[in-house]
């Protein structure tokens, strides 16, 4: 079942554009020029239901616009959208009821209540009964692990603690998808983990459809079956995430150290990216040439240390970015 | 309804960490009581003189009612957290909850005034009592509707003041036009009744905010009666329903012109 279909969408922006210095400043209380931005051109996608969906892009792609039509909060120029068999213009209220939103940079929670009262707080705007919202917190804490803090004042919280708490806080509705926007921004290596593991359970549990924006790209390896790619607003790529690693599988990286030089250099597929005294590291491009003749040319016996490895995903997405 | 005693509640809750700083905000109410007591004291040379129908304690008591309602409205900040809210982009996260924004911003602001207004009426009754040593002729019944006055004169004023802050979706900063309207308060109704200013300028007042906002429940305070009462209390209502419309109309149509910042 879809629940999120988005055809033919478009949103631009009028940007006030001055020139540069005290002359400029004049002009433009006079003159003011004004410059139309294209935030969002033409794209559409569908979002099937359960699914666990990367929205990445670089800086000013697109993303969050996309993801503010997407809730209602912004309205489009044209095209049409349809979440949950809902239109975010005209319904935003309704829609409100079956969407949750974590926005990593923003603070949804009061600071000065505890996050019990918050839960509380935030049962009651969805119209939710005393009972059965005090039977969610007790659901919640347990599967976000909250014990020890449910009765502190939120001020009071770490970074990572807070952000579980956003997290738990917008799921007492229980809502159909959850739109994370980067949502492991600023935290550790561990509270990452943690929060990717909540993820990951909060979607098998709750069944919950999961469309996330994320600079890490290691929320998307590990949390994502399907990545959309948009840059200058456009879609540039739509796939699964198996489909996006073999396409980009076919280079290499090899990092080998070596008991006598070798010359890579007029090796048609072989690209070296580092060189110092025996040390290199190339990339293999293995449509052109295979990994055999590679290490033929270097000579197994020549070999101190080798490591053959695929290209991070962080930079097969970077390689995307750069192409468009 | 639920959901926004709730936000009431929740700003109630979170305002009495603050309790302290409130008490401790309140000394400029306090040294401003003070001047205007003694600048009244000075004007006044006679106990029983009159002016625009006015006795002096009538004078002074006028004065820290409309106080009190002006200070407890803490109108500045309100009009700052629009602008910051419309600007900075976090109405977008306010605008995904199943809440009318508006109510959102009344009920969370009524929540900050309630601690406000109580300790500033403490405040007030102490100050009147020890510089007039007694409180103005009032029944039991009169100052309840007072209170009622009041309360909806801090409600009519949070509304126009949130209409002035949802400005910011039209132009870069709302708060010159803040800055008018609390010195047109300030000085049109707050220091001054109604009576002190004669000519069109006087019945101008008279139909403006400035009646149902300051000059209403403290004349009450001073010199009841019912038939004033149930003018101002009219007045009042249908004055409600103009700035709840006129905030609608702005949030209607500010909304689409939303330009979230970074997306």
């Amino acid at each position: 079942m879809k629940v999120i279909a988005v055809k033919n969408l478009n949103k631009r922006f009028k940007v006030k554009v001055k020139e540069k210095g005290l002359k400029g400043s004049l002009k433009s209380i006079f003159k003011p020029k004004i410059q139309v931005v294209e935030a969002v051109k033409d794209i559409s996608f569908e979002v099937e239901e359960g699914e666990v969906i990367a929205f990445i892009g670089p800086n000013g792609a697109g993303k969050s616009t996309t993801i503010k039509m997407l809730t209602g909060i912004l309205y489009p120029d044209e095209g049409s959208i349809n979440v949950l068999e809902i239109n975010p213009t005209k319904q935003r209220k309704k829609l409100a009821y079956e969407i949750g939103t974590v926005f990593g940079q923003k603070e949804q929670l009061w600071m000065h209540l505890t996050v019990y009262d918050n839960f509380k707080f935030f049962g009651a705007i969805y119209d939710i009964s005393e009972k059965e919202t005090e039977k969610r917190i007790e659901e919640l804490i347990e599967l976000f692990d909250l014990q020890n803090i449910i009765n502190t004042p939120v001020r009071n919280l770490s970074l990572g603690q807070r952000i579980r708490c956003e997290i738990a806080a917008s799921l007492i509705h229980r809502p159909k998808i959850l739109f994370l926007d980067e949502p492991t921004i600023g935290l550790d290596p561990v509270v990452k983990e943690s929060i990717r593991k909540l993820i990951k359970k909060m979607n098998k549990e709750y069944h919950t459809t999961v469309f996330l924006t994320s600079h890490d790209i290691s929320d998307i390896e590990k949390l994502c079956k399907r990545v959309i790619i948009i840059n200058n607003g456009r879609i540039v790529m739509d796939d699964s995430m198996s489909n996006l690693k073999y396409h980009y599988m076919d280079k290499k990286v090899i990092q080998v150290k070596l008991r006598n030089k070798v010359d890579f250099s007029n090796v048609k597929g072989i690209k070296v990216l580092k060189e110092k005294e025996n040390n290199y590291q190339i990339e293999i491009d293995t449509k052109e040439t295979d990994l055999t003749k590679i290490l033929k040319l270097i000579n197994p016996e020549n070999i101190v240390d080798i490591n053959i490895s695929n290209i991070p995903l962080e930079e097969i997405i970077s390689q995307i970015y750069r192409k468009e | 309804m639920r959901k926004y005693l709730c936000i009431y509640k929740s700003e109630v809750m979170s305002n009495m960490q603050y309790v302290l700083n409130i008490i401790i905000s309140m000394i400029t109410y306090i040294v401003l009581i003070f001047i205007l007591f003694n600048l009244w004291n000075y004007i006044y040379q006679d106990e029983n003189q009159i002016i625009n129908g006015y006795t002096k304690n009538q004078m002074i008591w006028y004065v820290i009612i409309t106080e009190i309602i002006w200070s407890a409205t803490a109108g500045r900040k309100l009009c700052q957290k629009i602008c910051d809210d419309v600007r900075g982009g976090n109405i977008a996260y306010a605008m995904n909850k199943p809440y009318s924004y508006i109510s959102y911003i009344l009920f969370s602001h009524l929540g900050e005034t309630t601690i406000k207004s109580i300790v500033g009426t403490i405040i007030g009754m102490f100050l009147g009592i020890l510089f007039l040593g007694e409180f103005p002729n009032i029944s039991v019944q009169g100052v309840i509707i007072v209170i009622i006055s009041s309360i909806l004169a801090v409600i009519i004023n949070t509304l126009l003041i949130t209409s002035i802050g949802l400005f910011s979706f039209f132009i870069e900063d709302a708060h010159p036009i803040y800055w008018l309207y609390s010195k047109i308060i300030l000085i049109l109704g707050t220091m001054f009744p109604i009576e002190f200013f004669y000519g069109i300028l006087g019945r101008v007042i008279s139909f403006s905010p400035i009646y149902v906002t300051c000059y209403g429940p403290a004349k009450l305070f001073v010199d009841f009666s019912y038939k004033n009462a149930i003018c101002i209390l009219m007045a009042q209502i249908i004055y409600l329903f103009i700035a709840w419309a006129i905030c609608y109309a702005l949030y209607r149509k500010g909304v689409k012109k939303l330009n979230v910042n970074g997306g």
